[in-house]
């Protein structure tokens, strides 16, 4: 069983992280982003039944919490930059190049 | 609030003023330094007075328990922190006197009084945390008076001014850690506390830790070859600006010297003394060659401060009692004769946007003022005896040539120094004959050269007034600080 | 000498001086700068009177038992164990020369206030002027060799003021430049010279030091450093009295107005030299080869620019060479240990040349050009009748003729030259010879018959007034009866050297001093003839080449214009120095803009440079691409992960 769930959060997490790095468009990265935290929690939850651990579940609603905020907060910024025209693909954004 | 956190906070809260004052405009602003400055040098001589009736003995401290890491709040006060400070103050109302005609922002006048906060705070901090906090802190004000109201190149000398002495701050840094990290091996403490690192069992480490120390204060005195960041930032700085620069920013190093490397390293101090002292004769030596070929005014006595420090530096290591109190001396001396002398060639700057030798002309006709301070400064730079710098000199290299560490007394040293106090006349006095005796080039800019008003005569006489007085009767002075540098005495 | 209480002319010497100054410059000059020097007047009026009575003291006049006087006033300037004192000293060498300085001094005070009455600097020129005056006054009375320092800076200073006082003129400002400088690479060995004395001696009082040194030589020795601090010294006396190598700057000070010239030459500047030898005997007469240096020295600057004096036209640059020829007769005295002699020559050389000056000044006045050339004068004895009279008794006392004051002082010294033996014998024939030579030279050329090439009777040469030829004259008396008050410097000198115990007199060469015939009493001829008659030659060449062979001079320039230019360079000298100095200045424009600039500030550029291209180079990894920010922080992440699970 064990195994089985580290197979399919490590490839839940891996998928988001190919998002993340590979894709250019802001929301598949963020999309990205949420698909390796929601591995993590799956993780997480599995874990806490087999130690019945209540800190695991605690943390697990800390990370659901975090998602969301960042979901705000991430989303709103890609708002931001849709609407000064910069389009929604991440190379548009490199004014820190040095 | 104890007196001492006052004298550095009191500056802070003027430059804080300052920009709330700048909310209701300009002259507000500048009432406010002015104010502030009045009141800061108020405080710092009331501060100073009680070790003028004990001539000089005594220590003004405030201390405090640990807060982390070992370090703490402790501030201390003796002769030669009281006389640093007071010059600190003297100059930065001198500054803003000086600048009040000028239609500068909030900004200028808080940044003025924020470096005078930050070097008071180096001249009392005695937790080497605190003292590096400070150090750095005065990086930033000065870093924007270069950079936001200098002259035609001021953004790459500030850059470079701020690179240069925050690399040498980086080694001193990392002396210190290796510092504190060596005593915490032995007592199983952690502490910053300048007295308590007495001693600290550094073993093969020492070298490398005097070394870093030495580069920390090296760039800010500065000694050749860390210098070159000095000409440019002295240049481009606003007149002001070059004073505080010149006036009490170079005494940093040798301060740190006085105060924490001698002091720590005493064995060091005395084997390393003839290659420090050879670098200081070097810097008398050479800062004046340099300072004969510059054609630039400012430059000029940039390069003449570089060489006046080296006096310094020599008196400071001699170890004899004459040289260490001279070379104090000297430190105030040289704050005085030099913040006076850029504080004219900023004058001439601003009448006229130029400050070669050869943009002006006649000046001893049209503008006698100007040239009377300017001839009185320039002499007391030379060192002419009645004036100030004449003392500080002499009590120098008297010093070095008398002095008890070995090696150090060979007549070398002094011939040097004697050789830099000769070639001063060789740079100041064509420089003047070109100024102010030759007649006017074709370039000529000394129609745009008016008289010294009733407000820059006022800030030269108290300056000149001083370098008569020092010269005249430097005991009071040196009474004021030989208990201080006296451990260094061998 | 402790305990005595400084009597109030000593503190006069100081106070009124002062006070003139500071009154006259915040008081007088903004109000009405043409009566700037009515305080300066009576401030000297006050000096001279106080330094006559000072000097009345020290010889015993007023009942006192030794005047003379030593006493700190001032802590200075104290650390640790090392200390110095500010103090007056009145002893007989001070108070001899002291009273000769206030007094001539001060008549050219006067003199000057007729010659630069109508300047527009007039102000700034007496002020300058007395601060001259107020320094060599505290020279000659300072105790230490610190405050000797001090005020022989502070001359320098107003030297330097004065030479440059017509600062519009290219040639017054080299002159002042090279004047300062010079007198600063003379002040190299002065103050090198101190740091010796205070660690040989640890103090830098006279009276201290004579006793120390004493000590010492009983005990059979003399310090280690006493060869270096007494040659130091003599490096020093040679800038300041214009000694060769370095007199060159004395004749190009002539820039200054002309009363400066004869303060200078007179009282206030060149003779400090002079003085400080005199303070420095018993230190210098203790090494063995030293005097003989200093005679060497002396001798052949008095030739040396005998010649040279004898070859210039402009009447101020003879004089000046004159000088230069007569402070080396003073330093010959000193190296034959003729200390007395030496200060008595010093002070009636002030009487005459003094009077030569102003006299000079007068001849300019009448062409209104601060100094002549012979082409432009000529013949002026009936127009100038006055400054005539004082120039032949000022001319007469240099050339040595009885009983004008030079011949009880300049033949005294070259007697003992001749007594002396050796090569300085033939030198001091040498020297009677030019100087006789080329002072009437001057005046026959200036005052006698008109040549074909002189401009001077077209010119209309009138007496300038009284205020003109008044000081003179009353200088030019002092001129022609001053021999006849050597028995007083005699008396006043060993006053002074009487302040020592005897312990130390006895040994430190100061017993020399004291005991042997000082001052010899001489009659009209001299207590040799020889001299005298080598002064009649020099009187007989210059009557023929100027008199008889009227043109010779100009028939001479013409036909030698080579060996001119040999004089005109004073041998070669003066091109030598400017290549010095020209070569200092190369190295210092190469350290300046080559290695300082170019070289080493471009390396630490550079180096800034090189971090900026490698940065430049590494920038396109961090180009601002998000993707490739998240590739590196997962694999930095894995990294981590993977050191965390090993």
């Amino acid at each position: 069983m064990t195994s089985a769930v580290w197979a399919v959060t490590g490839v839940l997490f891996a998928a988001g992280l190919a998002m993340v790095v590979l894709r250019r468009q802001l929301l598949a990265m963020l999309l990205g982003v949420e698909l390796m935290l929601a591995a993590v929690n799956v993780a997480l939850v599995h874990h806490a039944g087999l130690f019945s651990d209540a800190q695991a579940m605690a943390a697990v609603a800390i990370v659901i919490a975090i998602a969301a905020a960042e979901a705000v907060v991430g989303l709103s910024l890609i708002l931001r930059v849709l609407r000064a025209g910069r389009g929604v693909d991440a190379g548009g954004l490199s004014e820190l190049r040095g | 609030m104890s007196e001492l956190t006052l004298l550095w906070v009191l500056p802070l809260g003027g430059a804080v003023a300052c920009l709330v004052a700048g909310r209701f405009g300009r002259a507000a602003a500048r009432t406010c330094a002015l104010i502030f400055g009045a009141a800061y040098f108020v405080v710092s001589l009331a501060a100073l007075m009680p070790f003028v009736a004990t001539r000089g003995v005594g220590l003004d401290a405030v201390g405090g328990a640990p807060l982390a890491f070992g370090v703490s709040y402790l501030l201390a006060a003796d002769g030669l922190s009281l006389s640093l400070i007071l010059l600190t103050a003297f100059l930065n109302l001198v500054c803003v006197i000086s600048s009040w005609e000028n239609d500068v922002p909030a900004g200028y006048w808080a940044n003025f009084l924020a470096l005078a906060s930050a070097l008071t705070g180096v001249f009392l901090a005695r937790d080497l945390f605190l003292f590096y906090m400070f150090w750095e802190a005065t990086l930033i004000p000065m870093f924007f008076i270069i950079g936001l109201w200098g002259s035609a190149n001021r953004r790459h000398a500030a850059v470079k001014f701020f690179l240069f002495t925050f690399a040498g701050s980086v080694f001193m840094l990392l002396a210190l850690i290796a510092l504190v990290v060596a005593k915490h091996g032995q007592t199983g403490t952690w502490t910053w506390d300048l007295a308590g690192l007495q001693g600290a069992p550094v073993g093969a480490a020492g070298p490398w830790i005097f070394l870093g120390l030495l580069l920390g204060f090296g760039v800010k005195i500065p000694v050749v070859p860390l210098h070159t960041w000095l000409p440019d930032a002295h240049t481009e700085a606003p007149a002001a600006g070059s004073v505080m620069l010149a006036g009490v920013m170079l005494k940093m190093g040798l301060y740190g010297l006085i105060r924490i490397a001698l002091p720590l390293f005493p064995v060091y101090a005395q084997t390393w003394a003839p290659v420090l002292a050879g670098l200081a004769a070097v810097n008398a030596v050479y800062g004046a060659l340099c300072a004969m070929a510059q054609t630039d005014l400012k430059r000029l006595v940039a390069y003449s401060s570089i060489a006046h420090l080296g006096f310094c530096l020599l008196g400071i290591l001699s170890g004899a009692a004459q040289g260490v109190a001279g070379g104090s001396l000297q430190m105030i001396n040289h704050g005085i004769t030099t913040g006076a002398l850029f504080l004219m060639v900023g004058f001439l700057y601003e009448r006229s946007h130029k400050r070669g030798l050869a943009d002006f002309g006649e000046l001893a006709n049209t503008a006698p003022w100007l040239s009377f301070f300017f001839g009185f400064a320039m002499f007391a730079s030379i060192g002419l005896p009645g004036l100030n710098g004449f003392v500080g000199e002499f009590m120098c290299l008297s010093g070095i040539s008398h002095s008890p560490i070995p090696m150090l007394d060979v007549p070398f040293f002094a011939v040097a120094g004697v050789l830099g106090v000769t070639l001063a006349a060789a740079y100041m006095l064509p420089a003047y004959q070109a100024v102010f005796w030759a007649p006017k080039g074709p370039e000529s800019v000394s129609e745009h050269v008016f008289d010294l008003t009733f407000r820059e005569r006022s800030i030269l006489w108290a300056l000149c007034g001083l370098m008569l007085w020092i010269g005249l009767a430097p005991s009071g002075w040196l009474d004021l600080l030989e208990p201080s540098v006296r451990g260094l005495v061998r | 000498m402790i305990g005595i209480a400084v009597p109030l002319a000593a503190k006069l010497l100081f106070l009124a001086p002062v006070a003139a100054i500071l009154f006259a410059f915040f008081v007088v000059r903004p109000l009405k700068p043409e009566w700037t020097h009515w305080p300066i007047l009576l401030s000297c009026a006050i000096v001279t009177a106080s330094s006559f009575y000072l000097a009345a003291r020290v010889l015993g006049l007023f009942g006192i038992a030794g005047g003379s006087f030593d006493k700190d006033v001032l802590h200075w300037a104290a650390a640790g164990k090392w200390a110095v004192d500010f103090g007056l000293r009145v002893d007989g060498p001070g108070a001899a020369v002291l009273a000769m300085v206030s007094l001539v001094g001060s008549l050219i005070h006067v003199y000057a206030a007729a010659y630069m009455k109508g300047d527009p600097g007039f102000s700034r020129f007496f002020l300058v002027f007395h601060l001259f005056f107020l320094a060599m006054i505290g020279l000659l009375t300072a105790n230490n060799y610190v405050q000797l320092y001090l005020f022989w800076e502070l001359v320098g200073l107003a030297s330097y003021l004065l030479v440059g006082y017509w600062f519009h003129k290219e040639s017054a400002r080299r002159a002042a430049l090279q004047a300062f400088m010079t007198n600063r690479v003379g002040d190299f060995g002065f103050m090198l010279a101190l740091f010796f004395i205070l660690s040989t001696f640890n103090v830098a009082h006279f009276n201290v030091i004579y006793v120390k040194l004493a000590l010492t030589q009983q005990q059979g020795g003399i310090p280690v450093l006493l060869p270096a601090i007494g040659a130091l010294l003599i490096w020093a006396a040679c800038a300041k009295s214009a000694q060769f190598p370095l007199y060159f700057w004395l004749p190009d000070a002539m820039e200054g107005p002309t009363p400066t010239s004869a303060l200078m030459h007179a009282a206030t500047m060149v003779t400090a030299g002079v003085f400080l030898l005199v303070r420095s005997w018993p230190l210098i007469s203790a090494v063995p080869y030293l005097p003989p240096v200093v005679a060497g020295i002396g001798a052949f600057t008095a030739i040396f620019s005998a010649i040279i004096a004898s070859t210039k036209k402009d009447l101020k640059r003879i004089l000046a060479y004159s000088t230069v020829s007569h402070l080396g007769i003073m330093m010959m005295a000193l190296g034959l240990n003729q200390v007395a002699l030496a200060i008595f020559h010093l002070v009636v050389h002030g009487f005459f040349k003094a009077v030569l000056f102003l006299c000079a000044g007068n001849v300019g006045h009448a062409i209104h050009k601060p100094t002549a050339n012979v082409d432009e004068v000529g013949g002026w004895r009936k127009a100038m009748p006055w400054t005539y009279a004082c120039f032949l008794i000022a001319a007469l006392s240099l050339a040595g003729v009885y009983p004008f004051g030079g011949f009880f002082s300049k033949d005294a010294i070259l007697d003992a030259a001749w007594e002396n033996g050796g090569l300085i014998r033939w030198f001091s024939l040498l020297i009677s010879f030019g100087s006789a030579f080329y002072i009437f030279r001057m005046l026959f050329l200036t005052f006698h018959g008109s040549r074909p090439e002189q401009q001077g009777l077209k010119a209309h040469p009138h007496e300038a007034g009284a205020a003109f030829v008044a000081p003179v004259f009353v200088i030019a008396l002092g001129a022609a009866g001053i021999g006849f008050a050597a028995p007083y410097v005699q008396e006043l000198v060993l006053a002074g050297w009487r302040g020592l115990p005897t312990s130390v007199a006895a040994v430190s060469g100061v017993l020399n001093l004291a005991g042997s015939p000082l001052i010899p009493k001489l009659d009209w001829h001299g207590q040799f003839g020889l001299s005298g008659l080598m002064a009649a030659l020099g009187f007989g060449l210059s009557y023929y080449l100027t008199m008889v062979d009227a043109s010779w001079d100009w028939r001479w320039r013409r036909n030698h214009p080579r060996l001119e230019a040999v004089f005109e360079s004073d041998f070669g000298w003066k091109p030598f120095v400017a290549l010095l100095a020209g070569a200092v200045g190369a190295f210092a424009r190469f350290c300046g803009r080559v290695l300082d600039k170019r070289w080493w500030d471009g390396a630490v550029e550079g180096s800034a440079g090189a971090a900026h291209g490698a940065s430049e180079a590494l920038a396109g990894y961090s180009a601002g691409r998000l993707n490739d920010y998240l590739w590196w922080m997962a694999a930095g992440a894995a990294l981590l992960l993977g050191g965390a699970l090993r």
